[in-house]
């Protein structure tokens, strides 16, 4: 009997400290979470201090935010941005995904070893020829929104991977049928493949979304100078600035926590076919 | 409702792979043609050409008065059953059905009635209102071939839809493909690995291997005259047994000599091979289990083999022996006759003597694998070069290069 015990005991005790270890960490990655939202009801003053709970709770610096600064405008760059980026991109990935999965032609190996070898490369390293040909079409500065939209839609059919591996999931068999009951190509992937692919179209939909509406690096290169034309990583890191630090400190935490809103409903509203659509390359669907 | 016919089709792979050699077949209108042979013949490809759903590399197929080469599969208005059915999962067995006429515009009204009426047909119509994932195998080929018939093709065409099915669903399913085939008359090609099938189902057999066109009749012709030792070992089960043997001529009748038993030839092999520059010596001597007839020892002509197992299949039984070189043969004996006694001592014995029934033995050139009395029999392949074709390719491709 003492046996048994003994090894349940062990049993829980190892139990209790994943969760305890777990817990931990938790907390660690909720603080600078919290520590956001505290900041942003915080109202004796701007700068940033040593303590996390506010002594003064208010929403002043919510109402600073919306009427004294050019957040507003940011948020809507950002938003516009995101949004064009998620059908545009989904658009463009979907086809992409569909056609290397199930059309056969030349030169279909070599450019997906092409795609392969350029998504190794960041991004980044080609910003400033990206920078010079947009500024050509008079597409940075002021006129950036639209430039970042091209820029987030042009090089997305490189990410079909995922659902391209969805899509090799999904019997041929299923195209030829509904090729010989009369189907055109274009109508096999609209009324039969896209019906079956909900998850893969919301994981491409919310990847299109989140990575613009983060996105700091091109913005900040391509909307230089133009306060009207950044987005809301842009527009609140300007707010870190030494100069500015101490006066919008509180300001920025409150911006943060609108930034987050947008996407955090997001992820909780789709979390499920999220999950299936990250396995479901995977995972025979 | 139409012909059907391949001029010269062949289909190579990208790889060089030639999947179908020189296909040649006229299928007339309404009949119920059945390509069959061991996986990697070609039989399923040459389907999907005819389908469409694979380009053709030479040659020409038309349906009716079309020739279809370059025709999408839905300009073709051909029908096709899956080995894997193929249901829209995401669709109703109903919309399943009527997605090929929606397709087609074809007015509400219409649809429900066709719909409605095939699946009557097929004893459906209670699982109408169902997805696929809730339906049996059995239920998913019917709604399968539902959806073929539904629109009425020229072609109906069926590529292995029974082989994802069990046993007793599968001889089920059988009999309601050949009732379904009197209900709606129109041109079959059905593709299987299962002889069974094919010699059950089809009015003609196309035999395939290694992407040539073994032999092509009835199923009568197929079993009884197979055109080489391809055929004759692959129809039939058990499989046919082959003696190698001597051939003589006796004044002017040919004997064959197997292990020193002689063996008379049929008159209708006799003229086939009088008509022949050169007879072989050598042959190859094909029977069928059933055609092994046990004698007593001190029959004339007999050969002796020992036994090395014997299965009791229930209305007959199948003795595996071994003949006097150490070559296995099965002969198989119908106990309908027997008492159980009779039966028992069958299955114990160790040693026996048998006769061949002459007027059903089949000559076949041991070289290349020919039956004698069979005009234009196409001999076995040789293993398939396919390093050489696909060098020739490369060849071809430098040469365009150049």
């Amino acid at each position: 009997m003492s046996k048994y015990t003994s090894k349940s005991g062990k049993e829980r005790f190892v139990r209790t400290a994943i969760y305890v270890f777990l817990t931990a960490l938790c907390i660690i990655w909720l603080i600078p979470f919290v520590y956001l939202i505290f900041q942003a009801f915080r109202g004796e003053s701007t700068s940033m201090v040593t303590y996390i709970v506010p002594k003064q709770w208010s929403l002043v610096n919510f109402q600073v935010l919306f009427t004294e600064t050019n957040f507003l405008k940011w948020y809507g760059n950002t938003f516009i941005i995101a949004l064009c980026n998620a059908v545009l991109q989904t658009v463009i990935v979907l086809c992409v995904a569909y056609a290397l999965s199930r059309m056969r032609f030349k030169g279909r190996k070599l450019l997906m070893n092409i795609m392969l070898v350029l998504g190794m490369f960041p991004g980044f390293l080609s910003m400033i020829a990206t920078y010079f040909i947009l500024k050509l079409f008079g597409l940075t500065s002021e006129n950036s929104v639209p430039g970042l939209i091209l820029i987030y839609a042009a090089s997305s059919g490189m990410g079909y991977y995922i659902a391209k591996g969805f899509f090799d999931t999904i019997p041929k068999s299923l195209d030829e049928a509904a090729r010989i009951d009369g189907a055109s190509r274009s109508r096999v992937f609209f009324r039969i493949i896209m019906p079956m692919a909900k998850p893969i179209i919301i994981y491409t939909i919310m990847m299109a979304f989140i990575a613009p509406w983060g996105d700091f690096m091109y913005a900040s290169l391509i909307s230089f100078g133009h306060e009207q034309a950044y987005n809301v990583a842009v527009g609140l890191y300007k707010w870190l600035d030494k100069e500015h630090i101490n006066s919008y400190f509180t300001i920025f935490c409150a911006g943060g926590l609108f930034v987050s809103i947008p996407v955090t409903a997001l992820f909780m509203a789709l979390q499920k076919y999220y999950v299936e659509g990250v396995t479901g390359g995977a995972v025979k669907g | 409702m139409a012909e059907v016919k391949l001029t010269n089709v062949k289909k190579q792979y990208d790889n060089g792979f030639v999947a179908v050699h020189d296909f040649n077949l006229e299928i007339k209108d309404k009949e119920f043609i059945v390509l069959v042979g061991p996986s990697g013949c070609g039989k399923s490809t040459t389907l999907r050409m005819i389908a469409g759903l694979e380009d053709i590399s030479d040659g020409e197929i038309s349906i009716g008065e079309n020739v279809v080469n370059d025709m999408e599969p839905k300009d073709r208005d051909i029908a096709m059953v899956f080995q894997n059915y193929a249901l829209y999962p995401h669709m109703s067995v109903y919309e399943n059905i009527a997605f090929g006429l929606r397709l087609r515009k074809v007015p509400n009204d219409e649809v429900h009635e066709k719909v409605c009426h095939a699946a009557e047909i097929l004893g459906i119509t209670e699982l109408l209102g169902r997805k696929p994932k809730q339906l049996s195998g059995g239920q998913r080929q019917r709604v399968a071939i539902g959806r073929a018939i539904v629109r009425v093709p020229k072609v109906f065409l069926m590529d292995e839809p029974l082989s994802n099915l069990d046993a007793k669903l599968r001889n089920q399913m059988r009999a309601e493909i050949i009732l379904l085939r009197e209900k709606i008359q129109t041109t079959f090609v059905y593709v299987t690995h299962d002889q069974t099938e094919a010699m059950t189902l089809g009015d003609r057999i196309v035999i395939m291997k290694d992407g040539y066109v073994m032999q092509v009749g009835t199923p009568q012709e197929l079993f009884n005259h197979p055109a080489n030792l391809f055929v004759a070992g692959f129809i039939g089960t058990p499989q046919m047994n082959f003696f190698d043997a001597e051939l003589k001529k006796n004044g002017s009748r040919y004997s064959a000599y197997v292990n020193g038993a002689e063996v008379a030839v049929p008159e209708y092999i006799n003229e086939a091979l009088a008509k022949r520059d050169i007879v072989p010596e050598k042959i190859t001597l094909g029977v069928r289990p059933e055609n092994l007839i046990i004698c007593d020892d001190n029959t004339p002509n007999s050969i002796k083999a020992d036994v090395k197992v014997t299965e009791m299949m229930g209305s007959e039984i199948h003795i595996h022996a071994v003949y006097a070189e150490g070559k296995k043969i099965i002969l198989k004996v119908q106990i309908a006759d027997m008492d159980d006694q009779e039966q028992v001592d069958l299955l114990k014995r160790t040693t026996l003597s048998f006769t061949l029934r002459e007027r059903t033995i089949n000559l076949f050139d041991s070289e290349d694998g020919r039956n004698l009395a069979v005009e234009n029999a196409v001999p076995v392949p040789k293993k398939q070069e396919t390093v050489s074709v696909a060098e020739e390719v490369k060849d071809k491709k430098k040469g365009r290069k150049k």
